[in-house]
């Protein structure tokens, strides 16, 4: 499973790098003009006030907007399982589905490697990106600290960044769960970015909207905190979505281990676990 | 399993939704033998090997490699062969030395790397190509290398010469008759039929999810098929000719040269043809892929 760990990880590389990079300027920027916006807070307060109750909830609410916790929020952190869950999509729905449909896992399986130390390693390796991703995003932060002023602690910011790491794990684990069902890693990924937009736009609308508050309830962003963690994480929220990314991953592990590898079009898409297995390597 | 048998499968079934691609195989490959596994484009012979290292999931029936369930413990199965798929795909961004470090690695790097070396210098394999850059036949050598480098007890070889030149094809070969004498049992699929004559031990003909022969390669092209030209003073009516029993008229030749294919026993064909004058009687035999076409047009 190492091995399959750290090769996993070496394909994530420039990934990470990418994605992680882009994120800690673009969080190092909005650190930097901070002050800049503190300063002209009057204009910046009319503004707000012209987009409006329902454009202002796509933002998290922005009533307190200008405290260090607000303006996360209103800056990143609202949007961000939007932005970073796309990597977490494409990622969970490839992880196996990719190199099913490319040929490749057939000459791995192929070798002393059980399914499950393929699958786990494979899925913390993914765990792992996602956290080097946000760590580069949160080290953006910690840079603009000082550029910022704030009265915050440098690990306090972690907080935001542990809950959205919860998010991002439970749409990746989804994806890789509907790759386990359906027939192709395109339709999974595409699913799954679906729902998550979805998802989205239901649990920012329910600020505003009495009638999607049940709805809501539902869904995993409103049991995530964004900026407002700065101010506490609410570990049972945290827990929640952890507990809810850890079922859909064993679901897809058990899929796994039931089901045919797929090469060249050979074999077919059928609903799974209708029938169990005659047997299952572990 | 006696200890002499590399692989048996008994009663093996394999469905793809309604496609019955494995419909009872029975089969026994020896230890330290070379077995080629004969027949068409989707006859079974990749489901058959596939369902021999857990990949696919079988129906109905059991399999034993090397006396070790593949569904119940694939690793240790896995662990004991060298694979070759027919269709082989590689990571493209990894150069051949990193895929074929990765690829023992998995094995807990007990590929010897000399020897590994060695193996693609004999297939004239440059290390340092990133596998994209590789053309298909390159890629097939790379495919060649990582199945013989752990020097595996079993060599399940999927179309192993696919996409190669005649002269790599003669290597692979080669390199696989190699491996037989270091004590490697070799299964390998094929439709290539000079090949399969030319190392194959034994034979298995697999047809529509069934085995429909096992022989020994060269009794098979000898023991069955005869092709038999004649040359009568006169001509023979085509009724005399049609009516014997085993006999296939391929050509009448104008009734005084027909051309014939005769499956079994000569005698019925030499007492009809004794009542007329025969001026040549010419037997040939045929060719493996002549006696497996006739399995196919059975």
């Amino acid at each position: 499973m190492l091995t399959i760990f750290t090769h996993t990880l070496k394909r994530f590389l420039g990934q990470i790098l990418g994605w992680g990079i882009s994120f800690g300027l673009i969080t190092l920027y909005l650190m930097a003009v901070y002050k800049p916006m503190i300063e002209q807070q009057a204009e910046l307060v009319s503004l707000l006030e012209a987009y409006g109750e329902t454009m202002l909830a796509f933002f998290g609410g922005g009533a307190d907007f200008l405290s260090p916790a607000g303006y996360l929020d209103f800056g990143f952190f609202s949007y961000f399982p939007v932005v970073a869950g796309i990597f977490a999509v494409l990622i969970g729905s490839g992880l196996l589905a990719a190199d099913e449909e490319k040929g490749t896992l057939d000459l791995i399986l192929a070798h002393p490697v059980s399914r499950t130390g393929l699958f786990w390693g494979r899925f913390l390796a993914f765990a792992a990106a996602t956290t080097a991703i946000l760590a580069l995003t949160w080290l953006g932060f910690a840079f603009g600290l000082p550029i910022a002023g704030w009265d915050v602690s440098a690990v306090a910011l972690l907080l935001p960044h542990i809950s959205l790491l919860a998010v991002l794990l439970l749409f990746g684990a989804f994806a890789l769960l509907l790759s386990m069902v359906l027939p192709s890693r395109m339709l999974a990924a595409s699913t799954a970015g679906a729902l998550m937009v979805v998802s989205y736009l239901v649990s920012s609308l329910a600020r505003v909207n009495e009638q999607l508050k049940a709805l809501n309830d539902f869904l995993p962003l409103k049991y995530y905190q964004g900026g407002r963690a700065l101010d506490g994480l609410d570990w049972q929220n945290f827990l929640g979505l952890m507990g809810f990314a850890a079922l859909f991953a064993v679901l897809a592990w058990l899929l796994f281990l039931r089901r045919d590898i797929r090469v060249s079009g050979e074999g077919s898409w059928r609903l799974p676990g209708l029938k169990r297995p005659r047997t299952a390597d572990r | 399993m006696e200890n002499g048998t590399a692989i048996r499968t008994q009663g093996l079934v394999k469905n793809y939704g309604n496609v019955r691609a494995l419909r009872g195989l029975d089969l026994e490959v020896k230890r330290g033998e070379i077995f080629g596994f004969l027949g068409p484009n989707g006859a079974g012979k990749t489901t058959t090997i596939r369902c021999l290292l857990d990949l696919i999931r079988p129906n109905g029936g059991a399999a034993e490699v090397l006396g070790i369930n593949p569904q119940r413990n694939p690793v240790a199965v896995r662990a004991r062969t060298g694979y070759l798929p027919g269709e082989l795909h590689f990571d493209e961004n990894l150069s051949v030395e990193a895929t074929l470090r990765y690829l023992s690695a998995l094995r807990g790097r007990k590929a010897d790397w000399d020897y590994t070396r060695s193996l693609a210098e004999k297939l004239d394999l440059g290390l340092k190509t990133a596998i994209k850059n590789l053309s298909k036949g390159n890629k097939q050598k790379v495919g060649v290398v990582q199945a013989l480098m752990h020097r595996p007890k079993l060599l399940l070889l999927d179309e192993p010469t696919s996409g190669l030149d005649p002269l790599l094809q003669q290597a692979v070969l080669r390199m696989v008759q190699d491996a037989r004498q270091q004590g490697a049992t070799v299964f390998f699929s094929s439709h290539i039929l000079s090949e399969v004559q030319e190392i194959a031990d034994r034979v298995g003909i697999i047809r529509l999810g069934a085995l429909a022969e096992v022989a020994e390669t060269q009794s098979l092209v000898k023991r069955s098929l005869r092709r038999v030209r004649l040359r009568f003073r006169e001509a023979v009516p085509q009724a005399v000719l049609a009516g014997i029993p085993g006999v296939k008229i391929l050509s009448e030749g104008d009734g005084l040269s027909p051309l014939l294919q005769v499956e079994g026993e000569m005698d019925a064909l030499i007492k009809a043809v004794a009542q007329f004058t025969v001026v040549e009687f010419e037997t040939e035999r045929p060719s493996l892929e002549e006696v497996f076409l006739a399995y196919y047009e059975e």
